[in-house]
């Protein structure tokens, strides 16, 4: 059922070496591939077949959902709806993931929208990774769109990653913050050779006391090219916080928006950004522990997409 | 164990006749095995461009430093951190996403929880709360260079330069500093170089050596070095003074 391109992907995607425990559903090539359910976790394709609906009960603790995705067909564009209905009180962890392996010169992509409605008091950790891998020169592409709606108390803590191979990627966000939620957003996107991305931000901070913090790690390397764009919009008395840091390597390139409306007196927004490579106080201090000039920089990367 | 023959650090200076300075102006100096130097001298004296010379952050422009036999002006910080040679920053590095124990386990290649737990203990100064800790922009300039000094100390130096590690470090962390690099003396003959201005580090230090516009002026014991300190407490601008028009400094 699962070869070892899919192992491999899995496992890159989603951390899973077999099948994961709990509810699942993993799709291969843009159909069902094998779907758990569990006594507070339902899943079920949506009306129109084009993804899937994935239920949690109020109250329900310490559970998880791995939703991983798989390509490995040449020539496919798979593009999926995903709904996450996130019942009052509880608190789940939703892992997602898409793995494309390209054997071919024919492209392959996948365009994962995702929607979450989080009740009152509940929390969700979204974990989502994308990868891809293969020695044909068709071309990648991934468009992940996430929408969240936080409920009144709901806390969502996002992350959002793209580890390599991806040449083309249109990554959105956009959150719609009820009163005295949290919304927290990591998202780390690596770009080598000709590959680009762009991320779009849209946060809407609605409800009094609502809270996002937004942080963006860009690594550039080759002659790769990176677009953020990241708004934040105060409705009410509220706290948001952008932060976006990218390195440049090689000949890579990137742009940086941040952008702040206060439409409440009493909103408080701040951003901080900076573009640049390596600081090199960073590489001389850990080139004095012990380690060659490439193995500083690979640690600095890595710890900064950790 | 440690000779600087003939040194000289130099760069561009347009507003000299030359278009040169040397920071490093001539040094030659040994360093004996297992003793404890103090380097001291006013701003801008060259404390820290000699520091740098001996650990190849600052290339060496002319002379040579031997360790432990070698030529190593050549070598790059690298080379030199694996032959022994540690150093710690007077403005530590701060990065994204590394914590204390990932610079511990770099400077010291271990991983295993309990020896890292074990030279925590040993070093003393540093919480277990510190562990996993960011060393990012969020830690207070005494936690930083606590990290730091206890980063030098756990990779077993033979050769320990300290870049004014007092800085930021709050008064009753000092006397334990202190006997914290005397122990690691004692017990492992680290050869150890401090730059300060701190009286404790004098104190403490078998020999203490005062720089002044790129050169050792006196090498000695602290008795012998009061009167020059004083003297150079005085006032860093007075070759360069001239008067109330252009006093070079800041009063």
């Amino acid at each position: 059922m699962l070869d070892a391109i899919d192992k491999t992907l899995l496992k890159t995607v989603a951390d899973l070496e077999s099948l994961p425990k709990g509810a699942y559903n993993i799709r291969k090539n843009g159909k069902l591939l094998s779907r758990h359910v569990s006594a507070n976790i339902n899943i079920e394709t949506n009306a129109d077949e084009t993804g899937i609906i994935v239920k949690i009960k109020p109250g329900t603790k310490n559970e998880s959902v791995h939703i991983p995705v798989i390509l490995s067909q040449a020539g496919l564009y798979d593009v999926v709806y995903n709904t996450f209905i996130i019942g009052d009180d509880a608190e789940v962890t939703i892992v997602a993931g898409c793995g494309i392996h390209c054997g071919t010169s024919d492209p392959e992509g996948h365009a994962g929208i995702h929607e979450f409605k989080v009740g009152k008091n509940a929390r969700v950790t979204y974990v989502e990774k994308h990868y891809a891998s293969g020695e044909g020169k068709g071309r990648r592409t991934l468009n992940p769109t996430t929408k969240v709606f936080l409920a009144e108390g709901a806390h969502a803590e996002m992350e959002l990653t793209q580890i390599a191979g991806v040449d083309e990627a249109n990554r959105v966000n956009e959150a719609l913050l009820g009163p005295d939620s949290l919304l927290l957003i990591t998202e780390r996107v690596l770009t080598d050779g000709d590959q680009t991305a762009v991320s779009t931000n849209n946060i809407v901070l609605n409800g009094a006391g609502s809270r996002a913090n937004m942080i963006s790690r860009s690594v550039m390397k080759g002659n790769s090219r990176q677009t953020f764009y990241a708004t934040m919009d105060a409705r009410n008395k509220c706290y948001g916080h952008i932060e976006c840091d990218a390195i440049i390597m090689d000949n890579g390139t990137n742009e940086t928006m941040p952008s702040l409306k206060a439409e409440h007196p009493d909103a408080e927004l701040t951003h901080e950004a900076s573009i640049g490579k390596i600081a090199s106080d960073q590489l001389t201090k850990l080139m004095s522990l012990g380690l060659t000039y490439d193995q500083a920089v690979n640690r600095i990367i890595q710890g900064f997409l950790k | 164990m440690l000779e600087l023959k003939n040194l000289y650090f130099t760069i561009a200076d347009h507003e000299k006749s030359g278009g040169i300075r040397n920071i490093i102006d001539g040094i030659n100096y040994a360093f004996d095995d297992g003793k404890f130097y103090a380097i001291t001298g006013p701003n801008g004296s060259g404390k820290t461009s000699l520091a740098k010379l001996i650990m190849g952050i600052n290339p060496v422009t002319k002379g040579s430093i031997v360790y432990d036999g070698t030529e190593i002006s050549a070598l790059t910080i690298t080379e030199r951190a694996r032959a022994g040679i540690a150093y710690s920053f007077q403005q530590p590095a701060r990065f994204k996403g590394i914590t204390f124990r990932d610079l511990l386990t770099i400077a010291t290649g271990i991983e295993d929880e309990k020896k890292l737990l074990a030279i925590l203990r040993r070093v003393g100064i540093c919480p277990l709360s510190f562990m996993d800790k960011e060393v990012d922009a969020k830690l207070s300039g005494g936690e930083i260079k606590k990290i730091e000094l206890a980063t030098t100390i756990a990779a077993n130096p033979k050769l320990a330069i300290y870049d004014e590690p007092d800085t930021g470090i709050d008064l009753w962390t000092i006397g334990p500093m202190v006997n914290l690099l005397k122990k690691e003396l004692a017990e492992n003959k680290t050869t150890t170089i401090v730059v300060s201005h701190n009286r404790s580090f004098l104190e403490a230090a078998d020999v203490v050596m005062i720089i002044n516009s790129g050169r050792i002026v006196y090498d000695g014991n602290l008795e012998g070095a009061m009167p020059l300190l004083e003297d150079l407490s005085v006032c860093t601008y007075r070759n360069t003074c001239e008067g109330e028009q252009d006093a070079g400094c800041y009063r």
